[in-house]
């Protein structure tokens, strides 16, 4: 842990580095995140209510999506780069050192752009989504085991190119599909696509479970969202270690 | 004319032999329009059937079309531009006896044109079967150039846009913004009629609506064929635009030295 | 005492997808010790395996058969172990923080390998001062040239105090002076602090600065292992000379050399150093000719390597 800490201490300080593009791409990111909260307070201004969803709502999803794209694609950016770095070869830096390789990995670069979307989230849950103390509680355990399912699913689908080979082509895929899903209020959903994003493209636990947590606490789904985020926890780590074992390190031969 | 035509030709069979990226981005478009199906139809169905006079059946095709027109073009273009720009790369172009935004703006038209095509194959496939054929014949009549005229617009624009970098050395990531703008202004995520009057009317009287409104306007059943003018205007003013840019950023290049 | 030891270790790949997809060998067989303290240069032109046996020896690559230790320890399935007592530089790769300073990129390693802080920034200043880096560590990594880069990243690998030093490629691309320089702070690690070097290239020139004993891969196969000073009388026998005359020289013959005209004034010299040295060559060349530039190469290791193949048969 403490191993964990120092490394992403130091990705920060790489990033701050260049203080003026710091606070440069922090800024256009909350901006870029500003047209969002514009798009679905006029959509919701004419739709009225959806399907128990209403401005409130979904601005309380959104606060939950930044959140967590902020920490699992921000701070643990490489998350869904994993696939690139295998096929590049990269991971032989990590290897070589005494230390988890995949954690090392998450905590070695961090995306200045979307720490402008770990600002903006929890600004965006204190001025409209009611804090209370509980709601604050929740919405940080919930944002929590969003970012662990997201991450864990993409560090899993990432592995699939140590068993697969390829460029991590399928990885950007999964990233880009899960994150629009979860960009959406999950019950405009018909429920073959909803049972899809239960399993396949977990976001359902990206976004949609925790924001139900905040509007209404309830024990069962709090333990969904755990056991969610403890199952796809232990897929990455597993897929990852298992497929280790037939890492190539880029080799020129398997690009033969 | 000639020599743009040519580059056109072969960036446009360039795409096509890239068939994994066109693949992936195809899909992309896939996995939207089945997002926005199912927004739109619930949101439809919450509210009598209709809002703002567009009906579930119209909304649909609205969006397939907008978001057809807008995914046609490459995301990032301005972040590329901006860093060929800076980074020097440009000037190699600048050897060359023609245009260098012309030889640019051909390539891209030549991509983003069969990027178009399949991607609207794909998306009039699925919203038909969604929902049934187009609301009007004569709306996708006047459809079909009203897409190429978009993504003309879309690309001038995005390279008037990236000249920036010329000048500034922070441009690159202003892309997020413009397509934040053609999201909203555009017409892009909902269309123009959603938006409070006032802001409708100003969003109307620029560029962006071309790009993404105007197609999808028509597409979704409302006959409209002056739009038509609308888009060739812009398009004649961003084209003027986007070489103005590029001439006087040449010309600075050229004092400064790359 | 043994530093490392191989047993018939081999690796394949799978290249290729799906129809096309099929299994190379990259090392077949290789089996080797090296003592503590040795210094071994383990060569073979690009793509002989040269790299996918370090990766092995190291933990980052599981083989496909056969056996090795690295200080008694089973690199893949001890590699964490093995990792705190080893060292590892790859010349193409970098391991320092590109836009911070390699001070900094220090301390996080010190915390990776859990040394005590006052310890470890003792340890970098001394190391600094070791490899000629004492104003090159408070700089930003990317503002630095790459030969004093490398100089740095030695520093990084080294910081932990490892028994074993494995450097892949190091001088690659490096110009003479830092490929000289580099080489002189590798033996001088080796002697100060009697860490084993295990070092790979495609380089000659490595061979003899650097090693004390050469082991030759070739198809992934081990086909030369001998101590350096033999290899020298047996094999690294010929210098090849480039000389470039103010005007046409004539005839040009000189006993012991084997002349090539490569234009009018641009001569290639084969030079048998058995039978003379290059500098009477070269006294012989400057006494009787207008010269315009000299080079002295060492013979490429193609010529190295066909020697070999030409010595056993």
């Amino acid at each position: 842990m403490t191993v964990a800490l120092a490394t992403l201490r130091t990705a920060f300080l790489e990033a701050w580095s260049n203080r003026r593009g710091f606070w440069f791409q922090v800024g256009i990111m909350a901006a870029n995140d500003v047209a969002w909260v514009i798009f679905w307070v006029l959509f919701f201004r004419k739709v009225g209510n959806l399907r128990g969803w209403d401005t409130h709502k979904v601005l309380l999803l959104f606060a939950i999506l930044t959140t967590v794209s902020g920490t699992g694609l921000g701070l643990l950016s490489n998350s869904r780069r994993l696939g690139e770095l295998i096929a590049g070869g990269q991971l032989d830096a990590a290897l070589a050192l005494p230390t988890n390789p995949l954690t090392y990995l998450l905590t070695r670069r961090v995306d200045t752009a979307l720490l402008g979307d770990l600002a903006f989230g929890p600004v965006l849950f204190v001025v409209a989504g009611d804090p209370t103390p509980e709601r604050a509680v929740v919405f940080v355990f919930g944002a929590l085991c969003g970012t662990v399912v997201l991450v864990g699913f993409l560090v899993a689908l990432g592995s699939v190119t140590l068993f697969a080979g390829g460029r991590g082509e399928q990885a950007d895929l999964g990233f880009q599909a899960i994150l629009i899903f979860a960009s959406y209020p999950i019950d405009v959903f018909g429920g073959l696509t909803k049972l899809f994003l239960f399993t396949a493209v977990p976001a359902a636990f990206v976004t949609g479970l925790p924001t139900s947590l905040v509007s209404s606490f309830r024990w069962p789904v709090a333990l969904g969202a755990l056991g969610a985020a403890a199952f796809f926890a232990l897929a990455a780590a597993t897929t990852f270690r298992i497929g280790l074992r037939r890492y190539s390190s880029g080799a020129l031969w398997t690009r033969v | 004319m000639n020599a743009l035509a040519a580059q056109a030709l072969i960036s446009a069979r360039r795409a096509l032999h890239q068939r994994g990226e066109l693949a992936v981005r195809v899909a992309f478009y896939a996995i939207i329009l089945v997002i926005f199906s199912a927004l739109w139809s619930a949101a439809a169905g919450a509210n009598g059937g209709s809002i703002s006079g567009y009906d579930a059946h119209s909304l649909l095709w609205y969006v397939a079309a907008a978001e057809g027109s807008v995914i046609a073009t490459k995301p990032r273009m301005i972040e590329s531009i901006g860093w060929d720009i800076s980074s020097g790369a440009i000037v190699t172009e600048m050897l060359r006896p023609a245009s260098v935004v012309g030889l640019r703006l051909a390539a891209e038209l030549g991509e983003a044109l069969v990027r178009l095509v399949c991607s609207l194959a794909v998306g009039g496939v699925i919203v038909w079967l969604y929902v049934g054929q187009p609301p009007s014949a004569a709306g996708i009549a006047l459809f079909v150039p009203a897409s190429f005229l978009a993504v003309g617009c879309n690309l001038a624009a995005q390279h008037a846009f990236a000249g920036a970098a010329f000048w500034l050395r922070d441009a690159r990531s202003t892309w997020f913004l413009y397509q934040k703008l053609v999201f909203l202004l555009g017409g892009m995520l909902l269309p123009l009629e959603f938006l409070p009057t006032a802001l409708a009317d100003v969003a109307r009287a620029l560029p962006f609506a071309s790009m993404a409104y105007v197609p999808a306007r028509l597409a979704s059943g409302h006959v409209e064929p002056w739009l038509l003018l609308v888009q060739a205007a812009w398009l004649a003013g961003l084209l003027a635009c986007a070489g103005g840019v590029f001439w006087a950023g040449e010309r600075r290049l050229e004092v400064v030295g790359g | 005492m043994l530093a490392i030891s191989t047993h018939e270790l081999s690796k394949d790949f799978s290249a290729g997808r799906g129809r096309d997809r099929r299994r190379l060998r990259a090392v077949h067989d290789i089996t080797f010790e090296v003592e503590r303290g040795e210094r071994l240069a383990y060569i073979g032109p690009n793509g002989a395996g040269k790299s996918t046996s370090i990766k092995m020896l190291t933990g980052i690559l599981h083989p496909t058969s056969g056996e090795a230790t690295v200080l008694g320890l089973v690199p893949w399935t001890q590699r964490r172990e093995l990792a705190r007592r080893i060292g590892t530089l790859f010349g193409q790769r970098s391991q320092l923080w590109f836009e911070l300073t390699t001070r900094q990129t220090l301390h996080l390693l010190s915390r990776i390998y859990r040394l005590d802080g006052d310890d470890a920034r003792r340890r970098a200043d001394e190391l600094a001062e070791l490899l000629d880096a004492t104003d090159l560590i408070d700089q930003p990594v990317r503002s630095l040239s790459l030969g004093q880069r490398m100089r740095c990243e030695l520093a990084a690998t080294v910081l932990h105090g490892p028994e074993v030093l494995f450097l892949d490629e190091p001088t690659i691309g490096l110009d003479l002076i830092a490929k000289q320089r580099f080489r002189e702070m590798v033996v001088r690690l080796n002697e100060e602090l009697g860490t084993t070097v295990f070092l790979t290239s495609h380089d000659v020139a490595d061979i003899e600065h650097v090693a004390d004993r050469v082991v030759v891969i070739n198809h992934g196969t081990i086909i030369y292992d001998d101590q350096v000073a033999r290899m020298r009388r047996s094999l690294l026998q010929t210098k090849l000379l480039e000389v470039r005359f103010e005007e046409a020289p004539g005839a040009l013959a000189i006993d012991g050399v084997q002349v090539t005209p490569e234009s009018d004034t641009v001569y290639g010299l084969v030079v048998d150093t058995r039978r003379l040295s290059v500098r009477e060559v070269l006294d012989e060349l400057l006494d009787a000719y207008a010269i315009a530039d000299i080079s002295v190469v060492d013979p490429p290791l193609e010529q190295v390597i066909a020697e070999i193949y030409g010595g056993r048969t």
